[in-house]
């Protein structure tokens, strides 16, 4: 007889549950908003999407090679990653620069802080906002839809301009992501269908994006003239729905609970409409998620779950 | 209005729900372990050689929370050995031949009680312990209810049976609801000065319709008992979380449980402790649910305490070469080194896994997601315990530690169950609890020294 094998309780585990499940459901769900990327913008944004993941990929591949570290390309996580990068930048974005950008996410964001579960921000957004700093030219602004190339300028620009020049914008234009922008952030119905995906199996609760959006929907209202259609125009240009849905909800750069994370959105929302309003780019949500990341160990100790029976 | 704690729906896989207990043919020797109990061992006060008879004492209790061994078939003692336990610490185990006979000995007989003090006794001289999987022996707890600073109105019997698999509590429901009856009968009788006017509430899980309708049955006309019916989540029969969803009482830190005016009490013990004093024979037998993935026929088996489990085995066969053998249940039983172990006084289950479903995941780094806290019953910060341990500064350690909630952890292992990155998340718990646990005893220990 073999040996039998000891080891402490439990003896059973919840049935497929793995990193690597949770990463593999993210990337199904990111699939509808790539392909809506690459029908609207070209075979350009394929081969954005390409060079960012094989970047991603191949980074985290060399960097614990040369770490002497366990290798975790397997988790998938880096893949995650790379996708994200190639969805939150346009076309106009040299390839090399894409490349450059993977780098940056898993070895500089990363890497350097110890790998899946200890970087501090959320590495897609970080690079993103690396490249934006180093690039702007080529990063800021979004590439014009393959079908329209005479309407380079995206609609947040026109948005940002207040309620009557919005008007010039149509609400489904918007949802089907025929406008200029990153690849995948224009295809509102793309991003929705990944949403239900990734709550259907549970990886995120619909409450997290829901708040960052509805935070988004309220300030514009508010501050917008009271116009819903306008508000609601703020909630489907830009990087919203990409970012609640995404990156809003990147476990290891949010808070652990469910509280904490609605906390995250609502303050992550707000910047994003203070930084469209008043700031010098049109789009404000990967900064805005970038400094919730680095808010996020603060916000996590003031949103602890009580402990049933504990005493101080 | 309150929220019941609901944790975490694990499948149920009562696949033995229907399997009424079959008495196992006697086995041909048994080895009873001396740590059966939730305390000190237990001291053997017999020799290779001697013969000895069902129900006669063979091992006296010693120190705390100790309880005492009766042999469980007549025979003759052939050795006085030693197992390896999970805990690590060997035990002293008696080894008994059976001589096929089951000759019952002359000092069991129904014991004499006329107050409380003396059905304490009974109990303690019974061996009776929690059949649940503490192995708290009963009378202990019943006499800590005597302590005058608590007011025990509320008896929890616990019947909510919430791991996976185990079936031995329902069985024994729907077997022996009058010795459920003759438990609470004893209960009210001689403990009435510390129970007075207390509610006897059987919390059990509403998917055992059956054993709800015999109780209700059973405990029509007893106003004083209530059948509790909770929901099947797990860990429903953790006593904090029971005494939480059936009282809304909160069990706090560093109290004893009848400091919650409640008492709780397995349905089983309850039930064998009743029929240990109706005929004055000692626990020596239990049922014992069978199953498992690599089980062919899940059976409930009543089997003699000390029977091993190959023995169990024969009965029920096996599909698959077995990878990992389980005492208890699979959330919170214990891996055992060999299929000759025997089944202790608290085996309410005997699980085997192949070695496919037993093989352990590998463990990942944390990525925060958040289910271990999601589905922690008591709200600990679970992913924050690994992380504070690290700390370097021991008082900040500490208090980090205490923030974490952590020393109320109940250990239903739902944390490591959910766990995606599979980390050993109980076993860090229990960690950080005697860590915690020893630390307050050192500064204790530094107190008394500086006032000297």
């Amino acid at each position: 007889m073999t040996k039998l094998l000891i080891s402490p309780a439990p003896h059973i585990h919840e049935a497929g549950s793995s990193t690597r499940r949770i990463m593999l459901d993210v990337i199904i769900a990111l699939i509808p908003a790539a392909i809506a990327g690459v029908v609207i913008f070209g075979i350009s944004a394929l081969w954005t999407i390409l060079v960012c993941v094989a970047s991603t990929v191949l980074s985290e591949f060399l960097f614990n090679l040369c770490a002497g570290k366990k290798q975790t390309v397997g988790d998938l996580s880096a893949v995650v990653t790379g996708l994200l990068l190639a969805l939150n930048l346009s076309t106009n974005v040299p390839l090399w620069q894409c490349a450059l950008g993977g780098v940056f996410a898993m070895v500089v964001v990363k890497g350097f802080f110890g790998g899946i579960g200890k970087n501090l921000v959320n590495p897609a957004i970080a690079a993103r906002v690396f490249l934006l700093l180093a690039f702007t030219g080529t990063v800021a602004g979004g590439a014009a839809p393959v079908a329209d190339a005479t309407s380079s300028a995206t609609p947040l620009v026109t948005i940002n301009q207040g309620v009557e020049a919005a008007k010039a914008i149509s609400l489904s234009d918007l949802f089907l992501g025929t406008y200029g922008g990153a690849i995948g952030e224009t295809c509102a119905v793309a991003l929705l269908l990944g949403f239900v995906y990734l709550v259907i199996r549970k990886v995120i609760k619909w409450y997290v994006p829901v708040s960052f959006a509805a935070t988004v929907f309220v300030c514009a209202f508010l501050f917008g003239g009271f116009d819903a259609a306008y508000a609601l125009q703020h909630v489907l240009a830009g990087g919203v729905l990409l970012g609640a849905i995404f990156m809003a909800t990147d476990y290891v750069t949010t808070p652990a609970t469910g509280k904490g994370r609605v906390v995250f959105c609502i303050g992550a929302g707000i910047l994003t409409y203070l930084i469209r309003r008043f700031g010098a780019y049109p789009e404000g949500v990967s900064i805005a998620i970038l400094t919730m990341n680095l808010l996020t160990p603060f916000i996590s100790d003031l949103t602890k779950r009580k402990t049933l029976g504990g005493v101080k | 209005m309150k929220k019941d704690i609901s944790s975490l729906h694990v499948p149920h896989n009562k696949h033995t729900a229907a399997c009424e207990p079959v008495r196992i043919d006697l086995p041909h020797e048994v080895v009873l372990p001396m740590n059966m109990q939730s305390g000190h061992d237990a001291v053997p006060i017999v020799q290779v050689g001697d013969l000895v008879k069902v129900g006669q004492l063979i091992a006296r209790e010693e120190g705390r929370f100790s309880s005492p061994v009766h042999a469980t078939v007549s025979g003759k003692v052939v050795e006085i050995g030693s197992m390896d336990t999970a805990k690590g610490k060997p035990t002293a185990t008696i080894r008994i031949e059976s001589d096929g006979r089951m000759e019952v000995d002359p000092s069991v007989k129904p014991p004499v009680i006329t107050d409380c003090d003396s059905f304490l006794q009974a109990v303690r001289d019974s061996g009776m312990v929690g059949l649940g999987g503490a192995a708290f022996p009963t009378w202990s707890k019943f006499t800590e209810a005597k302590n005058p600073d608590y007011h025990v109105d509320t008896v929890l019997i616990n019947a909510a049976e919430c791991e996976p698999y185990i079936t031995s509590d329902h069985r024994m429901m729907l077997a022996h609801p009058e010795l459920i009856a003759d438990g609470i009968a004893y209960l009210r009788k001689y403990m009435s000065e510390y129970l007075e006017n207390a509610v006897y509430k059987i919390c059990i899980e509403k998917n055992k319709p059956d054993a709800i309708a015999v109780l209700k049955k059973t405990f029509a006309g007893q106003t004083d008992v209530r059948i509790q019916e909770l929901n099947a989540v797990y860990p429903q029969g953790a006593k904090q979380v029971m005494l939480y969803n059936a009282t809304g009482r909160v069990a706090v830190a560093g109290n004893r449980f009848p400091s919650f005016g409640a008492l709780i009490i397995n349905v089983s013990s309850l039930a064998m402790m009743a029929q240990c004093l109706n005929t004055g024979m000692p626990l020596v037998e239990r049922i014992v649910t069978v199953d498992g993935p690599a089980v062919e026929k899940p059976m409930n088996l009543i089997a003699p305490i000390g029977t091993r489990i190959s023995e169990l085995l024969k009965y029920t066969g096996l599909k698959a070469e077995p990878g990992k053998i389980v005492r208890g249940g699979p959330m919170n039983g214990s891996a055992i080194c060999s299929a000759e172990d025997p089944i202790v006084k608290v085996s309410n289950a005997v699980l085997v896994f192949d070695e496919k479903s037993a093989a352990l995941p590998e463990a990942s780094a944390c990525i925060n997601c958040g289910r271990c806290i999601e589905h922690c019953p008591i709200g600990i910060s679970v992913a924050n315990v690994d992380r504070v341990m690290k700390v370097k500064d021991e008082e900040r350690r500490v208090k980090l530690l205490i923030d974490t909630g952590v020393r109320q952890c109940v250990d239903c292992a739902c944390c490591s169950y959910v766990c995606p990155a599979h980390r050993p998340l109980l076993q860090i718990n229990q960690q950080a609890k005697s860590y915690l646990k020893q630390y307050a005893a050192g500064q204790k220990e530094k107190a008394g020294g500086t006032k000297k």
